[in-house]
């Protein structure tokens, strides 16, 4: 089964420009776990943008798990409970504890009548401690978010994703911000929570180097389009290596001077 | 310029400096003060403490009342004030109007703040007679125009990342803003408004010299009429009054964080 199917994607910020986006096939197996790279500005985010339902005015088709993408709608609650972002710097509401984080994840469940009244129902409960018990959190629960480390934020806000219930989870450069072990504590994390939970998992990432050995696959952009789809293997290290080179200075002709 | 950077503006310091004081004291000598007088003070000062002692405390009842009413002024003209700064100080935001809404919003407020409450004081008591209602409303549209600019800071200084997180996780509007904005800023808004209800407080000491309500009434009674002794238990009360106030709020912002 398929957990993401897109078909002749053209995406521009401004009409005329280089396209942001420009894929004609791809497709992503439910559970798989995917590693998306390429330089800034090659696309990554737009794409996660896209699959999470809040990019408008593209053209083209996209399916992700089992619903239609609109490019002029904003998702129902029902898609987005089912699609879960970690992003690049935690997105955390710094004065709640890591306990009201985490349930601002479970939101989508509850009506905003029973939020509000702080209603949650036991199942409520139980999916938020699942969550801080996944991610290790428990001795934290009580603890301010502004009190916690770049690795402890970051799993709040992957115990906020899981709050939610995912059937995929798109992570935006979760680890630029990390040292190099909470970094791969936090990949650790994620590859076993979406293992754990069979969810998709798409990471879009700035080392592919270290995200490489924790996913099945690898997917090169670069100005919008795939320019690399690969079994992640002990051989794609150098395949990868090859994207970086080629694309060294993403810039260097386009910033050459134009000649009269 | 050919000046150095630095010897240019520690020049311009000076010459600043030597300007203002300048001013001083050609303001001393303008307004003729006399400081022979000052020596001479010294005696009626003191005869003036003297013959407040000691406090006549018959007045207790009807001064504590006035006090009462002080505090009551304050708190309903805080309430209202609070009332009328949400909607302006989203106005006045910048993150949440175009420029021109937020721009006039704000030289609105600067010019609200601009009154002297004195003279809103004065020209409610005008409009609506003698009493406490004047001195609510005085106190009212004098400090919404400091509060709704407090607000607007505060709403100001939302992240937006948690906002966006919430809305990606298929929040409803109101959970995203009830779970999202608000915890970011209440402790922001609360500490405005305890703040300006201390303000608020020691202001509206002054409404009754005006007619406008409160214990000024009996400050301005009792030292036109020489009644040290009443002016002595006025005095007291007051500083009660406002150190109890102060203390709680104190307590309050401790809280919150």
């Amino acid at each position: 089964m398929q957990a993401l199917s897109l078909e002749n994607i053209h995406f521009g910020y401004k009409s005329g420009d280089e396209p942001a986006l420009d894929i004609g096939t791809l497709n992503i197996g439910a559970g798989e776990r995917v590693a998306l790279i390429g330089p800034s500005g090659a696309g990554k985010s737009t794409l996660l943008r896209l699959i999470d339902g809040r990019l408008r005015n593209w053209s083209g088709n996209a399916e992700v798990l089992g619903e239609t993408i609109s490019s002029s709608k904003t998702p129902g609650r029902a898609f987005s409970r089912k699609i879960g972002f970690v992003f690049q710097e935690f997105a955390l509401v710094e004065r709640q504890t890591v306990f009201e984080n985490i349930r601002n994840g479970r939101l989508v469940h509850l009506s905003t009548m029973r939020s509000v009244f702080g209603r949650l129902t036991p199942e409520d409960y139980k999916q938020i401690l699942t969550a801080i018990e996944e991610t290790g959190l428990n001795e934290f629960m009580h603890r301010r978010a502004d009190e916690l480390s770049g690795g402890q934020r970051q799993r709040v806000a992957i115990a906020r994703c899981l709050a939610q219930q995912p059937g995929m989870i798109l992570a935006d450069e979760p680890i630029s911000n990390l040292d190099p072990g909470r970094a791969r504590e936090i990949l650790d994390l994620l590859v076993k929570v979406c293992e754990h939970r069979k969810a998709t998992l798409i990471i879009s990432t700035h080392q592919p180097m270290l995200v490489r050995t924790y996913v099945d696959r690898i997917i090169a952009l670069s100005k919008g389009a795939v320019i690399l789809d690969e079994k992640s293997s002990p051989a794609s290290a150098a395949q990868v290596m090859a994207v970086y080179e080629k694309l060294a200075d993403p810039l260097a002709d386009r910033a050459k001077p134009v000649s009269a | 310029m050919s000046t150095h950077h630095t010897g240019g503006s520690g020049r311009y310091g000076f010459l600043m400096t030597a300007a203002i004081g300048l001013v001083v004291v050609l303001a001393w000598y303008d307004l003729g003060l006399d400081t022979t007088r000052l020596g001479e003070s010294g005696g009626r000062l003191l005869d003036f403490l003297r013959r407040m002692v000691p406090p006549d405390l018959s007045v207790l009842g009807v001064v504590t009342e006035a006090a009462t009413e002080t505090v009551e002024i304050a708190l309903i003209g805080t309430a209202l004030s609070i009332v009328a700064s949400i909607p302006l100080g989203l106005l006045a935001a910048g993150t949440v109007t175009p420029a021109l809404v937020h721009v006039s919003v704000k030289w609105l407020l600067a010019a609200i703040r601009g009154i002297p409450l004195i003279l809103v004081a004065m020209i409610m008591v005008g409009a609506v007679g003698l009493g406490p209602l004047p001195g609510v409303l005085a106190i009212a549209f004098h400090s919404t125009g400091m509060l709704a600019k407090f607000f607007a800071e505060a709403f100001e200084s939302v992240d937006n990342r948690p906002i966006a997180a919430l809305s990606s996780a298929g929040a409803t509007a109101v959970q995203i803003h009830w779970f999202g904005t608000l915890p970011q800023i209440a402790p922001d808004l609360l500490r405005d408004v305890m703040f300006r209800f201390e303000l608020n407080l020691r202001e509206s000491l002054v409404l009754g010299l005006v007619g406008a309500g409160g214990i000024g009434f009996y400050i301005q009674t009792y030292i036109r009429s020489f009644q040290y002794q009443k002016v002595a238990t006025l005095t007291i009360v007051i500083l009660i009054m406002v150190i109890a106030i102060e203390a709680i709020t104190y307590g309050l912002r401790r809280i919150l964080r």
